[in-house]
């Protein structure tokens, strides 16, 4: 019994853990880099320095402290994120930047390495044990000044040369939803999306149909094998188990009745009832009277 | 002296008055006020839907007082004011689902189960939805617009509240008023259409009565139901998950208080606060526009859809099925979900051409089929133009 208990709540935390992975900081990644900053953003001291945005590609918040950024493979835990600055906190699908101007004494989002213009820079990210590597990327070298390298859609494989520079925002921005122009566009009068529509509304509640038609079947043959073994006989009716509600109605209405006439208030006729009380020293009235006190 | 305190009383008095309801009233506000006030008398005098159109009634009542818009946090719209911060359960979207975890809590799926054929009347009245889309979009709305009001044809409140919450956030007071409406009138929109398509011979159908379902099979009906629906349209899990977990709270026979709690205090508190909400939400400014008509207009042709679609359904299947077997297409009205209305105008309309022909219980079969038909068109709809 102890040992299934343990059991139970061994596979709990695992469940647990399998959750609390979802939105860890493994759902980060690295989303944006500009190595030369000439004409761009400024940083909060009014200065230009190369950036490394990341993206939490989750629909949870992540926290990143505690995690480092690097860009040194032998060194994993070259910048560890500092902890308790509630910035670190990233909202679902949101991003965050940091400024690779080599001051980490300017607060958390400042690391302490910079970009370097002339060669190929690595960067990556490891999670709070700085051995987990969560994401990696390898800038090329002959970066363009104020051009930005970086995924071409939010949190997906490939990198490019961004055509907007979008330091903490999204990669790629969209003037319009491109389902509603599909459906606009080529199913202007609606009948495409109910036929697939309806096929699909039919289909799942075809499917439950089968299914439960077969669960059904099932169950009436359980039932009989049931009734069959209670009776020790291998005569049963076909409609066994098949009685309607109505059956069963007519059953309790006739209960009812029946206990109904039981009763002894009727018209013109007196029923006595013998009153019968067992007697018990356990209800004997004497013990549980208090006996006069002694002084 | 005298005169300047009197001066300064005056001006108070002036000033006062522009923040009183008078001053600001509208004849927008004044007819929404009327329209609220016909939703409280159609409740309590003709008992239409009273547990929704009281709320909702008086919920356009308070969201049409009309005031001075100065930053004081009374109004529904006005961010961090009380009724905004139960106004987040509608635009969110997380009412809905509780809603349906209580409706699971209380639907006794048997006679589904016990016939599941039913199901397919379910699917066939979510032509309504369909029907509407495909007039909304000829009328000039786009096709996520067209979505969310066609959605009012699976009379399924809590639905359309969530899926226009999702894909048309400034039409979901007209929607939801409108969906709620017209739950609210079946029993004047469906029996004109159910007669007009069956014949005399065909309403007085007398159907099987369902077998008794094992307990094994209605527990087995709701993790089946939820894994199969929602593997086909996982947009759906908000609706499908809570409805399919209330009902096996129901019957898994294990859960009494928890299935006692969200079929009674959480449904009921949620009820209040949804209807008064979504009452409150039909500010005059907001809500007195000509898409607010159109979609009044698309909703009860959406209504009208629906039930045709069921009752015809049914005599289409009726072609196949063996002598015996046949069903009673009064029960096809049925397929839209509005539980438990439109099954009791199936029994209504049945027992007004044969005393002893009731068809409830079978009529309770595509009703919730219905809901499940009409979570998965939400979830369809949300899928393709979320």
């Amino acid at each position: 019994m102890i040992n299934k208990k343990i059991g139970v709540l061994l596979l709990f935390a695992l469940l647990i853990s399998f959750g609390a992975k979802a939105q860890s900081a493994t759902s980060m990644r690295i989303n944006e880099v500009l190595v030369i900053n000439e004409d761009n953003f400024v940083d909060d001291y009014g200065k230009r320095h190369g950036w490394i945005e990341l993206f939490n590609s989750s629909a949870g918040t992540v926290n990143i402290a505690g995690c480092y950024l690097t860009d040194d493979k032998n060194n994993p835990m070259k910048y560890p994120i500092p902890k308790g600055d509630v910035l670190t906190q990233i909202q679902p699908r949101q991003h965050t930047l940091f400024w690779a101007d080599g001051q980490p004494d300017r607060g958390t989002f400042h690391v302490n390495f910079i970009l370097d213009p002339f060669k190929e820079n690595y960067i990556a990210l490891y999670d709070a044990d700085g051995k987990t590597l969560i994401d990696e990327v390898t800038i090329p070298a002959g970066q363009l000044a104020d051009i930005s390298y970086g995924r071409v859609i939010d949190g997906k494989e490939e990198w490019a040369q961004l055509k907007k520079v979008t330091p903490s925002t999204n990669n790629l921005t969209l003037d319009s939803n491109d389902k509603i122009d599909n459906f606009r566009q080529n199913d202007s009068f609606g009948i495409g999306m109910t036929v697939t529509a309806m096929a699909v509304v039919f289909l799942g509640l075809f499917l439950l149909y089968i299914i439960f038609k077969q669960i059904g079947r099932l169950s009436i043959s359980a039932s009989k094998r049931n009734a069959q073994k209670a009776a020790g006989t291998t005569s049963i009716s076909v409609d066994a188990g098949q009685e309607s509600g109505e059956l069963f109605a007519a059953i309790a209405t006739a209960l009812y009745e029946m206990s109904d006439d039981n009763h002894d208030i009727e018209h013109t006729v007196l029923t006595i009832h013998k009153v019968q009380r067992t007697y018990s020293p356990w209800s004997s009235k004497l013990y549980g009277l208090r006996q006069t006190p002694h002084k | 002296m005298q005169e300047s305190f009197l001066t300064f009383l005056g001006e108070n008095l002036q000033l006062f008055l522009t923040y009183t309801g008078v001053y600001n009233a509208t004849p927008g506000h004044l007819i929404m006020i009327l329209v609220g006030l016909l939703f409280i008398f159609l409740a309590i005098k003709y008992e239409f839907e009273p547990m929704l159109l009281i709320p909702i009634g008086f919920g356009i009542l308070i969201g049409n007082i009309p005031f001075k818009d100065a930053g004081l946090q009374v109004g529904i719209y006005e961010q961090g004011s009380v009724l905004n911060i139960l106004y987040q359960g509608v635009t969110s979207g997380w009412y809905p689902p509780l809603i349906f975890l209580g409706i699971g809590a209380m639907t006794d799926f048997s006679a589904l189960i016990s016939n599941p054929k039913l199901m397919l009347i379910g699917a066939a009245a979510q032509f309504g939805i369909f029907g509407a889309y495909i007039i909304a979009l000829q009328m000039g709305f786009e096709p996520n617009q067209a979505g969310a009001i066609g959605i009012i044809g699976g009379a399924d409140g809590p639905t359309a509240i969530f899926l226009s919450s999702k894909l048309a956030p400034n039409l979901m007071g007209a929607i939801a008023v409108s969906a709620y409406s017209y739950m609210a009138l079946v029993p004047i929109i469906q029996p004109p259409f159910m007669r007009l398509l069956t014949t005399k011979k065909e309403r007085l159908i007398r159907m099987k009565p369902p077998r008794a379902v094992s307990s094994t099979e209605k527990i087995i009906f709701p993790i089946v139901g939820l894994l199969l629906t929602c593997f086909l349209v996982p947009s759906g899990l908000p609706l499908l998950g809570m409805l399919f977990f209330g009902n096996l709270l129901k019957e898994s026979g294990v859960t009494r208080r928890l299935a006692e709690t969200a079929r009674g205090p959480l449904i009921d508190t949620i009820t209040i606060l949804l209807g008064i909400t979504v009452g409150a939400s039909t500010q005059a400014t907001q809500f007195l526009t000509l898409n607010s008509i159109k979609i009044f207009g698309l909703g009860a042709l959406s209504f009208v859809i629906a039930t045709c679609a069921g009752v015809l359904f049914v005599k289409l299947f009726n072609l196949i099925l063996k002598d015996g077997n046949k069903i009673n297409p009064l029960i096809g009205n049925a397929g839209v979900s509005a539980v438990p209305d439109s099954a009791r105008i199936s029994q209504v309309v049945g027992l007004e051409y044969d005393p002893t022909n009731y068809l409830l219980m079978h009529a309770m079969g595509p009703n919730v089929a219905g809901v499940i038909g009409s979570a998965v068109a939400a979830g369809i709809l949300l899928g393709f133009l979320g």
